[in-house]
C-alpha cells in the first residue's frame, strides 16, 4: 500500500488531530537520541497518537492486512534508532498515553499505559512511600513503556535490578491485532512461575513483537536513608579490586560508580569548582536502607576502600552527598564540552563486561582511542560491569565520523571477546544489531523462529534488534 | 549577518544529541506532547535549513514559533545550546525569505518608535474609552485584524491615557548625597502601559541617592523583532540605544523590564552585535546595564523604613523568563520583597514556569498561551495571595488577564511599587 493511501485511511480513522502525515511534521518523527539517526534520518508515513488500546488494535489490524510496518514509540530517547521507521512504516506516539490507572497500595503494585514518564511515576508512588526502582539518567523523559521494551535499567541496577524485575503483567497488541494479557489474565500475584514466561519475553522484546498497551509493576518501600562514599585512586586496578573486596564483605551497594581519569578531567574542566582530585580513578559508593544499617554499610566500605585508595570519604548530610555525587550527575554533560568545537555522541556507549575485565577493557579503549586519534571520557556502573563510553568528536566532520564508527566497531567487538555483551541497558535497536549472530549463536535463530511465530509478516518495528 | 555564520549556528548546532531533557522541562511541549514542538525538534529543523534539506519556507517558521522563547530548555540543556538563539536565529533567516508588509510597519517603525507606539497605544486607549472596542466586538470588525489578534485583544486592558515619559522629567536628582548617575532605560511597555511602575522606579532610586537620567531617543529594546524574525531591525535598534546611552557617563543603566534588561545583557548584546564593529561598545553598554532588583539589592543594599503599622499583604512572586532564565535573578525580587514591611511572601508551585505571555506570544498563539496561562493561574489562586508580583510588563498583562479570566481578585504589582508605597508610608 502506498503512503498517500496509508495516510488517507489512518485519517478516516483517527481524524486530523490525531494523526500526522504533513512531511515537515513528520521529519520530526526521523530521530531519538542515537548517533546513526543524526546521520541518517528516515521519515514515517505518518504518526499517529493512541489513547486506547482499540486504537492500537485498530491500526495493527490495518497495518497487519496490509503489510504496513508499525514502530512503537516512547519519547525517543533510545540510543539505538529503535522507535526510527528505519525500513518506513506508521510510528504509535504513545506518550501522550500516560495515565496511571491504579496504585495498588496493599499489594505494592501499579497499573499504568505506556506513556507515563518515568520521573513522574516515581513522584506520585511517593506520596504512598513506594518507588519503582530502576533509574535511568533519562527518568525526567523517558516512558515507562520505552523502559520496558528497552529493559532499561540504571545507577541501582547493582541492587534493585533492572525493569524485567518488576514487570509481573502486560496487556499488549499483537501484530494482528489480538490483544494478549501475559503473567496472568486475573493475576495480581507477586510470584507466579504458571506457563512459560512471556512476560520476560516481551522486556526487552524492542517493539519487534508487539505494542505493550498496560503495564503491571510491582514497587518496593521507600528507603529511609542513604549514604555516599567518594574513593580516590592512583591505579586503575585497584578500582574493581575494591569493588570485589566490599561485595565479599558482604556488602551490595545500591550503586557503584566508576569515572576514569578521562571523565575526572572532563568534570573538572567542565565545572571547576567541583574539584575532583586528579587521579587514574574513582569510585562512588552508594548505600541506602535503614539508617543503622547505612551507616554500617558505610563504615566497611570506608575500611575496604581504605586498604587501596588514596582517599576516602563518607557522608550522609544531604548537601554534602550532592556535592559528592555532583561529579558524577554532570559527567555525561562534561563529556561534550572537552572540545569546544566538539560533542560527545551516543555510539559504542553502552558495552557491559565482566568486573575482572572492566580495568583491562578501560585500558584496551583508552588504547583504541589513540589509535584513532579521538578523546573518549568512560565513566559508568562498575557495580554491574556497564562502562559508557563518550567519544568526542566533531560530529560533521566526515573524516571524523568515518574514524569513529571504526572505533565504536571496536569496542563492541572488544566487548564480546572480553566475555561481555556490547549492551548491558540502551539496547540494540538498528545500530547493534549486525552482532547479534556474533553475540548469541544458535540462540539467534531461535530469536529469529520467536519473531516469526509473534509476526509472521514481519510487520511489528522490522531491522532492529535481531 | 549571514545565518550560518551566526555563532550559535556555527558552533552549538552540532552539540546537540537529542538527548530529550528539554521535553521535560518545555511549557509548550506540556500542552501539545508532540515532538515537532519540543525544543531538541527545534534544534533538528534550524539543522535542516542550515543544511538545506528544508527550504526557508514561512510553513517552517509556523513550526518553529510553536515556542515561548522562554530560555526553559536553553538553561536545562545539558549540552549547553542556546536553544532560543537558535530558534531566533532561524525565524529572521526564514523571513528574510518570506518577508511581510504588515509585519515590516510594525516591527520595522511602530514598535521601534515610541512617539509611533504612543500614537497606536492612544487609538487602542480610545476605543477602549470610548466603548467601541465592546462595540467593535460585537459588530466582528475586531475579527479583521490577523492571526489570533481578534481573540487577544482581549489582552489589552486599561490601557492608561498618559505615557511614563510624559509625566517624568528627564533628569531626576538624588535626594539627598548623590551616590550615582544612573541611565533609566524606559521600557515600550513600561513607558506605555505601566507608567506607575516607572514613576515607582524613579522614586526609588532617587531617593537612594541616584540622579536618574532618562536619555531622549531611546528605542525599543529590541527582543520583539528578535522573537518575530526582525534579527537585524534588533540589531539596528540596539546600535540606536548604545549611542543614545553613551553619550552620558553613567555609573549604571537601569531597568525595571525583565525583557529589556535580558535584551541589553551582554548575551543577547554578544548575539546581535559581537561579530560586528558595534562589539566593543556593545560590551562596554552592556557591562553597565543591570536590573532594577539586582541593583537595589546587591549595590544599593536599600533597606525601607520600618512600619509596625504597614497593613499585611499576602504578595506571591511570579518568575519573569527573561529574569530567572536570562539572567539567573531569582532571589533578588524576593528579597526586596521580603524586606518591606507588611509583606508576607508566599512561594507559588512552580513560580519559574512561564505565563505564557512571552511578548506577543499570547498574541499570536491565544488559545495555547492561554492553556499555559490557565495552569499558571492554578498554581497563583492556590496561594490565596493579595498580590501577584513580578518584574515584566508581558507578564503583568498576561496575568492581569489570567486574574479576571478566572475571577481572582488579586492584583498585579512591580516589587518596585510595593517598595515606593512604603516609602510613601513613611513619609
Ligand atoms: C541522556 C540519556 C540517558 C540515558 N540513560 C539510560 C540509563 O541509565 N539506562 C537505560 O537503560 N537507558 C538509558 N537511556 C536510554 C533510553 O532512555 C531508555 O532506553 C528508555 O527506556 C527509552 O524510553 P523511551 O520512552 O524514550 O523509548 P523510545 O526511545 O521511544 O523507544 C525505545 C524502544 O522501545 C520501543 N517501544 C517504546 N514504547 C513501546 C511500547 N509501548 N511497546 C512496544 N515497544 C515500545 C521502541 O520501538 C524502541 O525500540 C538514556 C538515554 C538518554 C538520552
Amino acid at each position: 500500500m502506498d503512503k498517500l493511501t496509508i495516510q488517507k485511511e489512518l485519517l478516516k480513522m483517527f481524524g486530523p488531530d490525531r494523526l500526522l502525515s504533513d512531511e515537515l511534521d513528520l521529519m520530526y518523527y526521523s530521530y531519538d537520541s542515537s548517533f546513526l539517526t543524526k546521520l541518517e534520518s528516515t521519515s514515517p508515513y505518518a504518526v499517529v497518537f493512541p489513547k486506547s488500546t482499540e486504537d492500537v488494535q485498530q491500526i495493527l489490524r490495518f497495518a497487519w492486512a496490509n503489510h504496513v510496518n508499525v514502530i512503537p514509540r516512547g519519547a525517543g530517547t533510545g540510543e539505538t534508532g529503535g522507535c526510527v521507521a528505519v525500513e518506513g512504516g506508521i510510528v504509535l506516539d504513545l506518550s501522550q498515553w500516560n495515565q496511571i490507572v491504579d496504585i495498588d497500595q496493599k499489594n505494592m503494585q501499579v497499573v499504568v499505559r505506556p506513556g507515563v514518564i518515568h520521573a513522574e511515576l516515581n513522584n506520585e508512588l511517593a506520596k504512598y512511600n513506594l518507588f519503582f526502582p530502576p533509574d535511568p539518567g533519562s527518568s525526567l523523559m523517558c516512558t515507562i513503556g520505552g523502559m520496558v521494551a528497552n529493559n532499561a535499567s540504571g545507577l541501582r541496577a547493582v541492587k534493585y535490578g533492572t525493569t524485567e524485575q518488576y514487570v509481573l503483567g502486560l496487556e499488549v497488541v499483537v501484530p494482528n491485532g489480538d490483544v494478549m494479557i501475559t503473567g496472568g489474565m486475573k493475576s495480581r500475584a507477586i510470584k507466579n512461575v504458571s506457563g512459560l514466561n512471556l512476560t520476560k519475553l516481551m522486556v526487552g522484546s524492542e517493539g519487534v513483537l508487539g505494542v505493550i498497551t498496560k503495564i503491571r509493576l510491582r514497587c518496593f518501600p521507600k528507603p529511609r536513608a542513604r549514604g555516599i562514599a567518594l574513593a580516590v585512586f592512583d591505579n586503575l586496578d585497584d578500582a574493581p579490586a575494591t569493588v570485589l573486596d566490599v561485595y565479599q564483605a558482604g556488602i551490595l551497594p545500591s550503586g557503584i560508580e566508576i569515572l576514569d581519569g578521562s571523565a575526572i578531567k572532563a568534570v573538572n574542566e567542565f565545572k571547576p569548582h567541583i574539584q575532583l582530585p586528579d587521579a587514574e580513578a574513582i569510585l562512588l559508593f552508594e548505600v541506602d536502607g535503614n539508617p543503622p544499617s547505612v551507616e554500617f554499610e558505610g563504615n566497611v566500605i570506608r575500611e575496604m576502600a581504605g586498604k587501596r585508595a588514596r582517599s576516602v570519604e563518607w557522608s550522609t548530610d544531604p548537601q554534602r552527598m550532592a556535592k559528592l555525587w555532583e561529579g558524577r550527575s554532570v559527567t555525561a554533560a562534561a563529556a561534550s564540552r572537552v572540545r569546544p568545537d566538539g560533542s560527545r555522541i551516543f555510539a559504542g556507549e553502552d558495552i557491559s563486561v565482566p568486573l575482572s575485565r572492566v580495568a583491562d577493557v578501560l585500558r584496551a579503549i583508552r588504547e583504541l582511542g589513540r589509535k584513532y586519534g579521538i578523546q573518549v571520557v568512560n565513566y559508568g556502573h562498575i557495580g554491574d560491569g556497564n562502562v559508557h563510553t563518550a567519544p568526542v568528536i566533531n560530529p560533521e566532520n566526515p573524516e571524523e565520523v568515518e574514524k569513529v564508527l571504526q572505533l565504536v566497531d571496536e569496542i563492541h567487538l572488544l566487548a564480546i571477546e572480553m566475555e561481555g555483551t556490547t549492551t548491558g541497558e540502551h539496547g540494540v535497536g538498528a545500530v547493534r544489531r549486525r552482532y547479534a549472530p556474533l553475540e548469541h549463536g544458535l540462540a539467534h535463530e531461535y530469536m529469529l523462529k520467536t519473531k516469526q511465530a509473534f509476526d509472521p509478516k514481519g510487520i511489528m518495528n522490522p531491522g532492529k534488534l535481531i | 549577518m549571514e545565518f550560518k555564520e551566526l555563532p550559535p549556528v556555527k558552533e552549538q548546532l552540532m552539540k546537540c544529541v537529542r538527548c530529550g531533557k528539554c521535553r521535560s522541562v518545555c511549557p509548550v511541549f506540556s500542552e501539545i506532547g508532540n515532538e515537532t514542538v519540543a525544543p531538541r525538534g527545534h534544534v533538528f529543523m534550524v539543522q535542516m535549513l542550515r543544511d538545506g534539506i528544508v527550504a526557508p519556507e514561512q510553513k517552517v517558521y509556523d513550526h518553529l514559533t510553536n515556542c515561548l522563547m522562554c530560555e526553559t530548555c536553553s538553561v536545562n540543556c545539558p549540552s549547553g545550546i542556546d536553544i532560543h538563539e537558535l530558534n531566533a536565529a532561524a525565524r529572521s533567516y526564514i523571513y528574510e525569505h518570506n518577508p511581510n508588509l504588515a509585519k515590516d510597519l510594525i516591527f520595522d517603525t511602530m514598535w521601534t518608535n515610541p512617539a509611533y507606539l504612543k500614537n497606536v497605544v492612544r487609538m487602542i486607549w480610545g476605543a477602549q474609552a470610548s466603548g467601541a472596542q465592546s462595540l467593535g466586538r460585537k459588530l466582528g470588525l475586531t475579527k479583521l485584524l490577523p492571526g489570533d489578534m481578534p481573540k487577544a485583544e482581549k489582552i489589552l486592558t486599561d490601557i492608561p491615557w498618559r505615557s511614563a515619559r510624559s509625566q517624568l522629567p528627564a533628569v531626576s536628582p538624588a535626594i539627598g548625597k548623590k551616590k550615582f548617575t544612573v541611565g533609566y532605560f524606559l521600557g515600550c511597555a513600561t513607558d506605555l502601559l505601566n507608567p506607575e511602575v516607572a514613576k515607582a522606579t524613579v522614586a526609588v532610586l532617587t531617593r537612594n541617592g541616584c540622579e536618574v537620567v532618562i536619555p531622549p531617543g531611546t528605542k525599543c529594546c529590541g527582543l520583539p523583532q528578535i522573537a518575530n524574525g526582525k534579527m537585524s531591525t534588533a540589531q539596528r535598534l540596539a546600535i540606536d540605544n548604545i549611542e543614545a546611552f553613551q553619550k552620558y557617563d553613567f555609573d549604571y543603566i537601569i531597568t525595571d523590564c525583565a525583557s529589556c534588561s535580558s535584551a541589553l545583557a551582554v548575551k543577547n548584546m554578544e548575539l546581535l552585535l559581537g561579530t560586528t564593529e558595534y562589539r566593543e561598545q556593545a560590551r562596554a553598554f552592556s557591562a553597565k546595564v543591570m536590573d532594577l532588583t539586582y541593583f537595589l539589592i546587591h549595590v544599593l543594599d536599600i533597606h525601607p523604613p520600618a512600619n509596625d503599622k504597614a497593613p499585611r499583604v499576602r504578595v506571591t512572586y511570579h518568575d519573569p523568563c527573561h529574569l530567572a532564565n536570562a539572567q539567573g535573578i531569582k532571589d533578588e525580587p524576593r528579597e526586596l520583597l521580603r524586606r518591606i514591611p507588611g509583606v508576607e511572601l508566599v512561594e507559588m508551585k512552580d513560580a519559574n514556569r512561564c505565563c505564557g505571555g512571552s511578548g506577543t506570544f499570547s498574541l499570536t498563539h491565544y488559545d495555547l498561551s492561554m492553556q499555559i496561562l490557565d495552569k499558571k493561574m492554578e498554581n497563583i489562586g492556590a496561594t490565596g495571595a493579595d498580590l501577584v508580583a513580578t518584574c515584566c510588563p508581558s507578564c503583568m498583562m498576561q496575568l492581569r488577564h489570567g486574574v479576571s479570566r478566572q475571577g481572582l481578585h488579586a492584583r498585579l504589582v512591580h516589587p518596585v511599587q510595593l517598595l515606593s508605597q512604603a516609602y510613601e508610608d513613611q513619609d
